[in-house]
């Protein structure tokens, strides 16, 4: 069975050596573009904020704990300790 | 005949008697045997002084098969809220509630909420109609409010598909990294969107009212104005306007038109000045069918002047119901 585990272990190279080529890249570019995406629609959401028109401003009232959770982890990334003055009292 | 649609909108001008006909029409609705609900959304809320019954913010059978309801905007957008907060209380962190409670108190506060409460109402009662009643009448507010709450399914729905649209390409993208960054992808939104479900839930409640209010065997706007030169202009540009939302115009009323028995110098000028206005009327409404409604000896309250009222429509609309 030595031969088994040889081609075994030599597939799961060939494996790493595929995901490292291939989906490695691609997975942070999805994962670009899924922040984008999350990025984008809270921003359609809650247009009115930035000053641009958004008719239906107070249907959207349900988005605010996921509005106020990225902004939370926005000012973490960017390495502030506490949010910003004039901004979501997050934490 | 006005009263063969499931839904009727009265409007005009402030003070013109849109309250004394759609409570007319509500009345002959309700004794040809039509379970029929009649909705104020009028802040100066006469209904319940036209009726002389009390009416209030949950329809109330006032009458045999008649029911009435005055729509408080400021109460709605109270409710509204509330049931916000509750909603997403239990998957909101803890730590997060205070703040998501205050930004969505200051929305409250915002302008155009108490309007959006109205317009939630609205849609909500059009959908809960179905097997309640049989006619809902709405006595609406003066007319540039009305015209723009009826315009705001379209453009809602339309904005709403948008917003649809970007959180389930956010949710698809999410479910794309989750899998092949298996276990380093920590957070993402939940398998059940609840989001989502509210957003889309809203949307289809939009689309089933614009569905209604823009088929004319289902729904029709009923303009009411006085032989005036200001409530007619209006009357006028409504008529514009809800063409170009594509929401059917079933009629057009001249309340207060002079009686013959007005007899007497004075009375002829006016009706001199009157004759002109009828005609220009005529000419303006001519494609839509124009009713004249006399002008009473007294105010109209109460049933028995409102049944007095009825007496005056048009044969063609008293007949009997299907």
């Amino acid at each position: 069975m030595r031969w088994w585990s040889g081609l075994r272990r030599r597939l799961r190279a060939a494996r790493e050596i595929y995901e490292g080529m291939f989906v490695a890249p691609y997975r942070s570019q999805i994962y670009r573009e899924y922040l984008e995406q999350r990025d984008l629609f809270l921003l359609a959401g809650f247009s009115d904020l930035l000053g641009a028109p958004n008719p239906v401003a107070f249907y959207t009232l349900e988005l605010y704990p996921e509005l106020i959770e990225q902004f939370h982890q926005w000012h973490l990334r960017l390495g502030m300790e506490h949010p910003p003055e004039g901004g979501f009292r997050c934490c | 005949m006005l009263l063969a649609r499931e839904v009727l909108f009265f409007g005009g001008k402030g003070g013109v008697g849109k309250t004394t006909l759609a409570s007319a029409f509500a009345l002959l609705a309700a004794e040809r045997g039509q379970r029929t609900l009649l909705v104020s959304t009028d802040p100066a809320h006469s209904t319940g002084d036209i009726l002389e019954l009390s009416v209030g913010s949950e329809p109330r059978e006032v009458l045999s098969r008649l029911w009435a309801v005055e729509i408080d905007p400021v109460q709605e957008a109270d409710h509204y809220v509330a049931d916000v907060k509750a909603r997403i209380a239990d998957t909101t962190p803890p730590r997060l509630m205070a703040e998501v409670e205050r930004q969505i108190d200051i929305a409250r506060v915002s302008p155009g909420a108490e309007e959006a409460a109205l317009f939630e109402r609205f849609t909500r009662i059009m959908e809960e109609a179905g097997d309640r009643y049989d006619r809902l009448i709405f006595d609406t507010a003066p007319l540039g409010h009305t015209l723009r709450l009826l315009s705001l399914p379209e453009q809602m729905a339309t904005w709403m598909s948008g917003l649809i649209g970007r959180r389930k390409k956010v949710n698809a993208l999410g479910r794309m990294w989750r899998r092949v960054a298996g276990a380093a992808a920590g957070d993402g939104s939940p398998p059940h969107d609840r989001v989502l479900a509210a957003l889309e839930q809203r949307k289809a409640r939009f689309e089933r009212a614009r569905t209604v209010l823009t088929d004319a065997r289902r729904s029709a706007f009923v303009l009411v104005a006085t032989p005036e030169r200001l409530p007619l202009l209006e009357a006028e540009k409504a008529v514009g306007t809800l063409e170009r939302y594509g929401i059917p115009v079933g009629a057009v009323f001249l309340n207060r038109v002079l009686p013959d028995e007005a007899a007497g110098e004075f009375f002829e000028r006016r009706r001199e000045r009157e004759a002109r206005y009828l005609d220009q009327a005529t000419a303006t409404f001519s494609g839509h069918t124009m009713h004249l409604i006399p002008l009473q000896e007294t105010d109209v309250h109460g049933l028995a002047a409102l049944r007095r009222i009825v007496a005056t429509l048009p044969e063609s609309e008293r007949g009997a119901l299907s």
